[in-house]
């Protein structure tokens, strides 16, 4: 790994260990709902101030915490169009198996590529720990898959176009 | 790609299973390849000897066509010179082809040549195709452009000059995704057009080339920009003609069936991916372990159905050596015990009656109320 990423992934890590300190809250406004807060944004006092981890320009996290739900949204590196492509696909891919993730979202937050939102029930149900280490891993690995597809797609093009040409000989 | 032969598979199929067929029986096949040639092969059972085969190619280009139904004359005669040891040109073709051609395969005794002459055979499109082509570059004269059309939908330019046929194919695409791996494959091709110097010149360029000039705006209105194919003479000397034809016919369908498996493989990567993503969330859970623990059960079971297979295969062998041993012991089993003479000895007396067993009642495992 980089070392820029891993400083990077690092950072994101400690951020969310210190956010994810999540409870059950109820809702202020509706009786008797529960209601992830960093969605409503309804009661101001109930929100955290959010965090911005940026990589470059084009690789950042936002992390919005609030009392009883926290989302982290994703800007993931298209350095070319075919990056750019691959990732968008990709993420659609798995936004569409959103419910296979359980906290991922559906739609993305804007001017990020990918969402999650973890409410106090996900904490409950899950391991704080590794719910933190499925984040920086879906990242890292996010990375790791777009830069492998380029690879094989620029591959694949130049045996196939070796092979057209072979026709000739 | 053995999709892109030039052979057509079918007709060696159809061809070779009538030449093996013990009796002679009547063949009436229609069918397509490369959604535009159209094949007819007919044969009767009173004459099996003689084959008629008939194919229709499209029209190259509407523009060239120089007689409305069949083929060019030179086209014909290229024909005959390559088909003259077993086929002769029928005149005039079936109704709705453009060639017809009666094989006779009888004057070829070895089964050896008669498999060479179906695969030649075979290439008939490729040889129509090529000499079309080559018939309209020659009513081009010394320079001029024309557009081709071997797909409907994917239409290209020739255009030739003195030295050289330039074919410039304009490349459109659906969407993003295709066009992205269309633009790599052309960018491989065309750094690799180099490093091969028997293939054509490649090039390959946003702007059409200026052979295109005066051409309507419509017909050059692409998104993956121009690929063109320097020809030259050396390329089209003798029987490489045909070849270079049909791979530069067939250039856009390759493209394409390269995006199609691109797409594929990408699909399969992804899919791959969430599962593994997916597992990792499912460790996170408190009480995943369960399902992980009842899925390593499922696996141990089912390891330890294989291995009771494979020890059931060598049980199987051992009782098979030892068959006849184990079914006399079986017999033996359910043999009654015999002595000798007590038959008689009960028919003799009557006093020595052998007891009548019940027959044994199945047990149930509750009591039967009676009435009171």
């Amino acid at each position: 790994m980089a070392n820029t990423l891993r400083l990077y992934l690092t950072c994101i890590r400690n951020t969310l260990e210190a956010a994810m300190c999540l409870q059950n809250f109820p809702c202020q406004e509706v009786e008797r709902h529960n209601k992830p807060e960093v969605e409503l944004k309804t009661s101001p006092e109930l929100l955290l101030n959010p965090v911005l981890i940026c990589r470059n320009e084009a690789e950042k996290c936002l992390i919005e915490t609030s009392i009883n739900s926290i989302r982290i949204s994703m800007k993931v590196k298209q350095a070319d169009e075919l990056e750019n492509i691959l990732a968008k696909k990709f993420l659609r891919f798995l936004s569409m198996r959103a419910e296979a993730f359980q906290v991922l979202r559906r739609k993305p937050v804007q001017g990020y590529d990918i969402s999650f939102l973890i409410t106090n029930y996900h904490c409950e149900d899950m391991h704080k720990h590794k719910l933190i280490d499925f984040i920086v891993q879906f990242m890292e690995d996010i990375d790791k898959e777009i830069s492998e597809l380029k690879l094989s797609v620029n591959t694949r093009g130049r045996l196939v176009a070796t092979e057209f040409l072979k026709q000739f000989i | 790609m053995a999709f892109f032969s030039s052979g057509s598979r079918a007709l060696v199929e159809i061809l070779t299973r009538m030449q093996s067929a013990e009796r002679p029986m009547p063949v009436d096949h229609t069918f397509f390849e490369f959604g535009s040639i159209r094949y007819h092969v007919e044969a009767s059972a009173s004459d099996p000897e003689n084959v008629y085969l008939s194919i229709a190619t499209p029209s190259l280009s509407h523009e060239a066509s120089s007689s409305s139904s069949g083929l060019p004359e030179a086209t014909l005669q290229e024909t005959r010179k390559a088909y003259h040891r077993f086929a002769e040109v029928v005149e005039p073709p079936r109704e709705g082809y453009v060639l017809t051609l009666k094989l006779n395969f009888s004057g070829l005794n070895r089964p050896k040549d008669r498999v060479k002459a179906i695969n030649q055979v075979s290439l008939l499109q490729s040889v129509v195709l090529s000499s079309q082509l080559r018939d309209m570059l020659g009513s081009l004269g010394p320079s001029g452009t024309m557009r081709l059309v071997y797909n409907q939908r994917d239409p290209f330019f020739v255009s030739k000059t003195a030295e050289r046929i330039n074919a410039v194919f304009p490349m459109r695409f659906r969407d993003d995704t295709d066009l992205a791996i269309a633009t790599s494959f052309f960018q491989e091709l065309r750094e690799l057009g180099s490093s091969f110097a028997r293939a054509p010149e490649c090039s390959w360029s946003p702007i059409p080339p200026p052979e295109l000039r005066g051409e309507y705006v419509h017909r050059l209105t692409t998104n993956g920009g121009f690929v063109s194919f320097g020809v030259l003479s050396r390329h089209v000397r003798g029987k490489r003609a045909a070849k270079t034809a049909w791979i530069l016919l067939n250039f856009q369908a390759y493209v394409k069936y390269h995006i199609k498996c691109t797409r594929r493989h990408i699909q399969s990567r992804m899919r791959e991916r969430l599962e593994a993503l997916t597992e990792v969330i499912h460790d996170a859970r408190l009480r995943g372990n369960d399902d992980k623990r009842k899925s390593q059960a499922v696996a141990k079971k089912r390891r330890n159905n294989k291995r009771r297979l494979i020890s059931f295969a060598k049980a199987s062998k051992r009782l098979q050596k030892g068959f006849r041993a184990v079914l006399d012991k079986i017999k033996r089993l359910r043999l009654r015990i015999r002595v000798r003479g007590l038959d008689r000895l009960r028919r003799q007396c009557r006093c020595f009656a052998v007891p009548k067993l019940p027959p044994r009642r199945k047990e149930h495992g509750y009591h039967k109320l009676t009435e009171q």
